[in-house]
Order: C-alpha cells, then structure tokens, then sequence
C-alpha cells in the first residue's frame, strides 16, 4: 500500500496532518525528509513525538531516495512530507517516484506573493513548480481533505510551463 | 511567590475567545496573553512564542490546544533552553480558570501539574436527571 499522502507544508508535522489527514487515513509511518530536521536530533526527537501511532523517520533527501524502492513495497500505509518545493524536487531529481504533491501550507515570507490563504510562492517557488508539472509531476492545492483540491497552476497560472 | 506567566497559544481565534469566556467568569485578566498560530510558518511561529517567553527569567507556562499540532510543537521548540518554561496541551475553560486562581501560588512545574489534574477532572459524564 505504501504512500497515501505525499505533501509539502512548511509545519511539517502538525494538526492537519495528524488529526484531519492521519486520522482518516491512519498512516504507520511519517517520513519528514529535511536536511535540517534530520542533522537534528533534538528536532528528531520532537518531531517523532508529535505523532502518537506513527513510526516518524526524519531522513535526508538521499536517504529517502534509497529507501524510496523499499517503502514502495511496505506493508501498510506511510506519509511523505517536506517543507518546501526545494525540498520536492530534489527528491524527485534524486529518483523518488512521486507522482502528485498536495500542497498543504506554504505561509507568507518576505518576498513571497499569495496564491490563497496557506499558499505564497516567490519567483524560485514557481521555477520549482514549472519544473516539477514539466516532469508529469501534479501539484494540487488542498490544506485539509475535506477541502477541495486545485491545481496550482489554475490557482496560479505563473507556476505553469509555457 | 512570583506569579507564574502565561502565554496561551492556539488555533484560529481560539485563545482570544478562550480568554474572553475565562473573563466573564473570573473578572478582568491581566498578564495573560493570547497567540494565534493562522497564517505562520513553523519558523515564524516559534519566533513569535520566543519572543514572548525570552523574558521568563523564572519560567513560565505556555499552554496550547493538542498535542501534535503546530501550537504545542513550536512551543516545545521555543521553550528548549529557557529553563522552566513548561508546555501544556489540551487547555480547556475549567483549566485556564484554576490557571488563574493559581498562578500566584504555585512554580511553573506544580501548577502543570495540577492544571492537567484540573482538565482531565473537568472532562465528566452526566447522564440523564439527578435524583
């Protein structure tokens, strides 16, 4: 069964994706795949105890890629998340197969225009976007399921490929 | 005894609204004050609860909706290395009430303590007439 949810949202882990996401689809496994959360184990730590009934795995972007095949054929059902789009396309410029990112929170920085209320892209943002919808990757705007999902590049037509 | 602070940090509007319902039943509330997580990052989040809590020389509480959720987790972050500054999910009325009838008497850790007593003792079934 393998991946139910595969996600990019700033907060990592956090209530939408332990209570309203995990508690409809009950992953066993959480992997936050974050260079810094995962040089952290202070972080790992904390990360791992924010999700009670989930085994949380905080890896690199390599680490996930190597374990990329394995998990694909684990039993039960696991979670994918990062923090930014940076993030997911490196994971899959380094081999993950990942065939739609929900888009689940990406909240205001400097330098960063609204797309709607959870998501704000800057000019970097929408090159990582152009990039990841060019390889037949979807990119869908949805915070909680019971929302419905939207692609980004209707809701933001700069993040599509020309 | 130093009054033990408070910052209570949750989802949406719900700490202002949380406060407000304390002060129709306790009086006006002073030295408490309210942090909501909609619209911030992770980073910008625990930023926000450090700055409230940096001048906590004695410790604090810094009380949050539920465990797991961004409010309780980037409190946990922002209260690493500040001593005793304590983090408590599941903050309910009954529990901020007995915060503020407490806080003048107990440490950050004691008054924990006694608020998660507090909470879950206010969580009760009543079930058909009383006799």
């Amino acid at each position: 069964m393998s991946w139910l949810l595969q996600r990019v949202d700033d907060r990592l882990i956090h209530g939408q994706v332990v209570v309203a996401w995990g508690g409809r689809m009950h992953p066993q496994r959480m992997w936050v795949v974050d260079e810094r959360a995962a040089a952290n184990p202070w972080e790992k730590d904390l990360l791992a105890s924010a999700a009670p009934g989930a085994e949380v795995r905080v890896v690199t972007v390599a680490a996930m890629a190597a374990a990329w095949a394995e998990e694909e054929r684990a039993a039960g059902g696991a979670f994918l998340l990062v923090r930014d789009l940076a993030t997911a396309l490196a994971l899959v410029e380094a081999g993950a197969n990942v065939r739609r990112w929900n888009l689940g929170g990406l909240h205001h920085a400097p330098g960063k225009t609204k797309v709607n209320e959870y998501i704000y892209l800057d000019d970097g943002d929408r090159a990582r976007a152009r990039s990841l919808l060019a390889r037949g990757v979807a990119l869908e705007v949805q915070d909680v399921p019971g929302a419905r999902p939207e692609p980004l590049s209707t809701l933001d037509p700069e993040s599509a490929p020309a | 005894m130093p009054r033990t602070p408070a910052l209570l940090v949750m989802h949406s509007d719900l700490a202002d609204a949380l406060l407000r319902a304390a002060e129709k039943v306790y009086g006006a509330v002073e030295g408490v004050e309210v942090l909501s997580n909609e619209g911030l990052s992770r980073d910008d989040l625990e930023q926000a609860i450090t700055r409230r809590v940096a001048d906590w020389h004695g410790g604090g509480l810094v009380l949050t909706d539920f465990w797991g959720g961004s409010c309780h987790i980037c409190g946990v972050a922002a209260a690493r290395g500040h001593g005793d500054v304590v983090v408590v999910t599941g903050i309910n009325l009954p529990l901020l009430l007995d915060y503020l009838h407490n806080r003048d008497e107990y440490g950050p850790m004691a008054l924990a303590d006694r608020l998660i007593r507090k909470g879950r003792d206010s969580i009760r079934l009543h079930h058909g007439q009383v006799a």
